[in-house]
């Protein structure tokens, strides 16, 4: 499966990129006036485009960076200068703690109450549970985000208004630059979970096996944690496949809120000055992780469910 | 011919001998400022590079500023010349300019900055493959070293606007060992001879600057260092301020004036810059290419409303594109276009467009720009201009008005120049990028042009410029709105921060306190 699934990401990173410099083509504007500052004459920014390449065909300057990426460069910013390998490597831990911290609370508090709602169908809690839900996958983030800061950062000073500091650098302060932006993305994940949680479990505890499970007088608490949550993990583990993909988008947002140096930042800053070589080597790197992510949900559902193997 | 750098005219000096005994109390009253600290910054943009020869930004020189100083300085109030690295400059002839060079200044690598260093940045600038500051230097011939401190500059024709120019990138010198050595390098790794030297630069979050111990000016700096974190985002920004993790915002917008003032612990900055809202005017084709057109496009616009609209009346409604605090400023031509609608309609009506106008421009997607075009779009329907708008990012637009020519009106800015000379050559001349007819709109401009880099004193100069504004503004070359006045924010512990009118923030005077 593993050896399939590589060489799947082969024509999706080869499609994707190439989508994505096409429709950089298509946008209007050209990097060689930027860099050509405030003092621009034609010449300088004809010069410019010769001394990039951003005079030569379309397929060629693509072709050029794909030979490039593969052979492990991906290339140089074109308003930087910097490696776009540094740059990816300098942000991506940015993002990944905001996104790992989202996830880790979305399951923290949507799992128990996805649990309390499903084994109280009906019940003033279950109604409760559901509606604040709907209410989490309604709220943009950035508006929750900027609640956040006025209330916490702003008014309180418990939390930091901007800005992330590296884990490795300091945990502690890394944690609490990560507080706020995690739980502006988390809202909507902990709906999510507590949504399909709560119904896949529904489902599983009304099921006939269930009933014959309490005729043979199991506990409903055994039966709850034996039975009903084993094989909801597979939706779950669902769940969190889609939810992460979704954090990844969903950061673009709320790093510019918090003014984080993440990845959403990078890839919108480079995409309105069309800095090329940043943009496929974000869009590249993020293919590779969705792909990853979805690599190992796969394999984690033949941990969980051995018919998925066997299949 | 010799020329006084202390050409001041009679105005100027009596504003400064009346202002004498008020400075004087006010040095009394001020503290004496102290040492240390790292003033935190916020500012909206990474820069484009950090070596002032390959950048390009005009958003760049907050940050160029704290790491060079610039062959001559300028004036915060009045943008006049007045020494910097160079301690005086004098033209022996109309095409001589002599700079005398402060002796004793050293790079941060240790190297001095002496008259082969200046001449090698010259030559830099003039010729390297990466320079984007050659259009500044187009008028200088030779430059030869001819004293250990003094560097003299062959110009091909009279160029009285060099010194100036010299106060911007132009001027900011660069260790001659350092950009040899570094190449490509510099850009990321500046070694200048300003109050601090070059720390870090983590792209689009953080540029680090630290106190450079053999920095020329004794007692300078008082900071013992910059932090300049990143926030593109001005709201973001500010609330950064708020929040007391930086203590400086910069280039905030009028709406944000009101924010400022809730805030408690903050405190608001303004003063008049150069920044000019305006429309630009594709003048090579019709229907622009009328000049009866243009006048009612000035005249049907107006200004005031249009500051309290769009700028919370926090900027100078503008006539010209020089504001009325500027040492060229010409008040008789600034009032040349009041708001006279009936006036606006009878001049299109004298060029053939009784039933109106339909007219494309090109501006911003983002709400303060679509706000100010709802509002031109109200006014000119009054005068029967149907203005419709495409909308863009920046970089777009830009390329779309300036190389593709697309639009007839550009509703942008112009950021403006240390001498206004460039902005008029930038805007007006023949074949000058930010003209996107690329044709002289008519032919006395060249001249008139030539004329404000022919005289060294401040008044002639302000003469020549006179000449020029009126045949600008007569053709109505542009529809200036208004003048953007700087607005910025800082916490409590900062103090001595001045604003200057080019709107660039330096932070030389500033002292942290607490």
């Amino acid at each position: 499966m593993i050896r399939r699934r590589v060489v799947q990401i082969i024509p999706v990173i080869v499609l994707a990129t190439f989508v994505v410099f096409g429709l950089l083509q298509l946008v209007p504007g050209d990097i060689a006036v930027t860099l050509a500052g405030d003092n621009a004459t034609d010449a300088r920014i004809a010069q410019i485009r010769q001394s990039y390449g951003l005079d030569r065909p379309f397929l060629v300057q693509y072709g050029t960076w794909l030979w490039n990426a593969m052979h492990l460069d991906l290339s140089r910013s074109y308003l930087s200068n910097e490696p776009v390998f540094d740059q990816i490597m300098h942000r991506f831990p940015v993002t990944l703690l905001i996104v790992g911290s989202a996830l880790a609370l979305s399951l923290i508090i949507g799992v128990p109450f996805g649990i309390l709602a499903a084994t109280r169908p009906g019940s003033f809690l279950d109604t409760a549970v559901t509606s604040v839900a709907s209410l989490g996958v309604a709220l943009p983030n950035f508006w929750l985000a900027m609640i956040l800061v006025a209330t916490f950062a702003l008014s309180w000073n418990w939390f930091p208004a901007t800005g992330a500091v590296a884990l490795s650098r300091s945990p502690s302060q890394a944690l609490l630059h990560a507080t706020l932006p995690a739980i502006a993305l988390a809202a909507s994940g902990v709906a999510t979970v507590v949504q399909q949680l709560r119904s896949a479990l529904i489902e599983i505890l009304s099921s006939q096996y269930v009933r014959t499970l309490h005729a043979k007088g199991l506990s409903p608490a055994a039966i709850l944690w034996q039975h009903g949550l084993k094989n909801v993990s597979v939706t779950l583990l669902t769940v969190v496949g889609l939810l992460v993909n979704r954090l990844l988008g969903a950061t673009v947002v709320v790093e510019a809120v918090f003014a984080i140096p993440g990845m959403g930042s990078l890839i919108v800053h480079a995409a309105v000055h069309k800095d090329f070589p940043v943009v496929q080597g974000v869009v590249l790197s993020m293919v590779v992780i969705v792909i990853l992510l979805n690599l190992l949900i796969d394999i984690l559902y033949t941990v969980l469910d051995p018919r998925v193997a066997l299949k | 011919m010799t020329h006084s750098i202390d050409g001041l005219d009679r105005r100027a000096f009596l504003a400064l001998v009346g202002a004498a005994p008020l400075a004087v109390t006010e040095a009394r009253a001020q503290a004496t400022p102290k040492r240390g600290g790292v003033l935190k910054v916020s500012a909206p943009s990474n820069p484009s590079s950090l070596d002032p020869t390959t950048g390009g930004a005009g958003s760049d020189h907050v940050f160029l500023y704290t790491m060079f100083d610039t062959l001559v300085a300028f004036d915060y109030a009045t943008l006049q010349p007045v020494p910097g690295l160079a301690e005086s400059w004098s033209y022996p002839d109309d095409t001589t300019l002599v700079l005398n060079i402060r002796p004793g200044v050293l790079f941060h690598d240790g190297t001095p900055c002496d008259a082969e260093a200046v001449k090698a940045n010259f030559d830099r600038n003039r010729f390297d493959e990466r320079s984007n500051v050659k259009p500044d230097l187009a008028t200088v011939a030779d430059v030869t070293v001819t004293g250990p401190q003094q560097v003299t500059l062959k110009l091909k024709q009279p160029d009285t606007a060099l010194p100036l120019i010299l106060s911007d990138r132009a001027g900011m010198m660069s260790s001659p060992k350092a950009f040899k050595e570094l190449g490509r390098g510099h850009d990321r790794a500046p070694v200048g001879a300003g109050p601090w030297k070059f720390v870090s630069w983590a792209d689009n979050e953080r540029i680090v600057v630290t106190r450079f111990d053999q920095y020329w000016q004794p007692g300078k700096p008082y900071l013992d260092g910059i932090e300049l974190q990143v926030i593109p985002e001005v709201n973001t920004g500010l609330r950064s301020v708020i929040a007391g993790q930086n203590d400086f915002v910069y280039f905030l917008s009028p709406q944000q004036k009101t924010v400022i003032d809730r805030a408690k612990n903050l405190t608001s900055v303004t003063g008049p810059t150069l920044y000019c809202v305006l429309l630009y005017m594709n003048w090579g084709r019709p229907p622009l290419n009328d000049v009866k057109v243009r006048q009612a496009l000035n005249y049907g616009v107006n200004r005031e409303e249009f500051n309290q609209a769009t700028m919370n009346g926090l900027s100078e409604p503008a006539g010209i594109t020089l504001p009325s605090a500027h040492w060229a400023f010409d008040a008789a031509m600034a009032k040349r276009y009041p708001y006279d609608p009936d006036k606006a309609k009878a001049l299109l009506a004298e060029a053939g467009y009784k039933d109106g106008l339909d007219l494309l421009a090109l501006g911003y997607t983002d709400q303060r720009h679509i706000q100010r075009q709802e509002v031109l779009i109200e006014q000119y329907r009054k005068v029967g201009i149907r203005l419709k708008f495409q909308n863009g990012t920046i970089p777009e637009m830009t390329n779309a008005y300036m190389v593709e020519k697309k639009g007839d009106l550009y509703l942008s800015a112009w950021t403006g120049r240390p001498d206004p000379s460039q902005t008029y050559q930038l805007m007006f001349a023949a074949g000058s990028f930010y003209n996107t007819s690329r044709v002289e709109a008519v032919p006395e401009i060249g001249p008139a042009l030539l004329e404000t880099r022919r005289y060294a004193d401040i008044p002639s100069r302000k003469k020549a410029f006179a000449g020029l504004q009126k045949i600008v503004t007569e053709n109505a070359l542009l529809v200036p709105l208004v003048f953007q006045w700087e607005l910025d924010a800082h916490g409590p512990r900062v103090k001595n921060f001045k604003p200057n009118l080019l709107g660039k923030p330096k932070f030389e005077n500033v002292y942290l306190e607490g």
